[in-house]
């Protein structure tokens, strides 16, 4: 095996579901989200040679994967038109184990955010990048991001309510 | 730091090690309070957006860049101009007649080494995966056998195989098909501690290796199951 094939074997190993995860918020649809993180990768396989720090491999691939999934978006908007998201989504969640509780209530309070506040809260939470880190990604002003994940946190409480509220609703309390 | 500027910075990032932050979180026990509730609801909210990712996720991601790297081989072998095929003529001969020299327990012993992590994966493949992997080589296979645990394409020397492994009770035997290359003569064979066997089977070669030749004749029948009818 070349040791181009040994760097991106160990990328798509530590850095795969990482990747899936982002993506899947991005798009909220697992097969897509599938199908995103295989064609960042590939991506990634064939520009291999431009990654000139290991620690900078997952910004790099977030990157990749954000362009393929506006790529995406542009070609697939048409067959989104008539589909109401957060429905569907919803409806398989209240079919799959793993989607039950209070993990729930949060994933649903989650997709009700505006894209322009998830995203930087995504990149902070899961991808444990600074705002500094956030803004070069986003392309925008490290103050943006404060504000952008700040009322992300804000909405997101008052979606779910107090402590209490969110027991009641996961316990189906009055 | 006052209480309102460490209200507004658990909302901004709660797990901030700045000085300041964590100064004013030591002397105000009503902040304190209000961080370790912000750092529980981040502990939520992490777990929230952790969404399993689906199984052998890394396993298919390598399938696909393998099986594209050959297509774009097979595009290459076929489309090349005057100019290309006189260089890859030139090229090959002399790749070729390095590659050549060294006798194929070599080749594919250096291939096992380079690619030792395989053999520690013991979940198994689904039998369609392993299918797949065929066919982007251009072979059709029929009753696979059913415990697979990894599956990939990869280039062995000069080469096409696809790259399995068995996990068995005297350790995991390693199987590559070298799809295109039938080497005349079925023969076992031990090579810097691994015990191998290579079988022509089919249009291509079968070779196993492992620590322990007990489980060959079965895993060569098995195989030879699957590639009878090989295309």
């Amino acid at each position: 095996m070349s040791s181009k094939q040994r760097q991106f074997d160990a990328l798509v190993r530590s850095l795969s579901g990482d990747l899936f995860r982002y993506g899947y918020w991005l798009c909220g649809d697992e097969a897509l989200a599938h199908d995103l993180v295989q064609e960042t990768f590939l991506r990634a396989w064939r520009a291999l040679d431009n990654l000139r720090e290991t620690a900078a491999a997952k910004s790099w691939l977030i990157t990749i994967l954000r362009r393929e999934h506006a790529r995406l978006y542009e070609r697939k908007t048409p067959q989104f038109a008539d589909v109401d998201e957060i429905d569907v989504i919803d409806e398989r969640d209240a079919h799959m184990p793993e989607f039950a509780g209070e993990e729930n209530v949060i994933r649903n309070a989650i997709r009700q955010l505006d894209a322009k506040y998830r995203e930087p809260l995504l990149l902070q939470v899961l991808g444990g990048f600074s705002c500094e880190e956030i803004a070069r990604e986003l392309k925008i002003t490290p103050a943006a991001v404060m504000t952008q994940v700040f009322r992300a946190r804000q909405k997101l409480k008052a979606m779910l309510g107090d402590g209490e509220i969110v027991e009641a609703r996961v316990h189906e309390l009055p | 730091m006052n209480c309102l500027e460490f209200r507004r910075q658990l909302l901004i990032d709660p797990r901030t090690t700045e000085a300041d932050f964590q100064h004013h979180a030591r002397e105000c026990g009503r902040c304190a309070e209000a961080q370790l509730r912000a750092l529980a609801f981040e502990s939520s909210l992490h777990a929230a957006l952790s969404v399993p990712a689906p199984a052998q996720l890394a396993e298919s991601i390598l399938l696909h860049q393998a099986t594209e790297q050959q297509r774009n081989r097979q595009r290459l072998r076929r489309g090349g101009g005057l100019l290309a095929l006189a260089a890859g003529v030139v090229l090959a001969f002399g790749v070729g007649l390095h590659l050549q020299a060294q006798p194929l327990p070599e080749i594919v012993v250096n291939h096992l080494q380079h690619e030792a992590f395989v053999l520690s994966m013991t979940k198994p493949v689904a039998a369609e995966q392993v299918r797949q992997a065929f066919a982007s080589l251009g072979v059709t296979v029929g009753e696979l056998p059913a415990d697979i645990s990894f599956v990939g394409c990869c280039p062995v020397g000069r080469y096409s195989s696809v790259h399995l492994l068995m996990p068995g009770s005297n350790g995991p035997v390693t199987v590559l098909y070298l799809t295109d290359d039938r080497f005349e003569a079925r023969k076992d064979f031990v090579r810097e501690g691994w015990l191998g066997r290579s079988v022509p089977l089919a249009h291509g070669t079968l070779v196993l290796l492992a620590h322990d030749a007990g489980q060959f004749d079965r895993i060569e029948n098995q195989w030879r199951r699957a590639l009878q009818n090989a295309t």
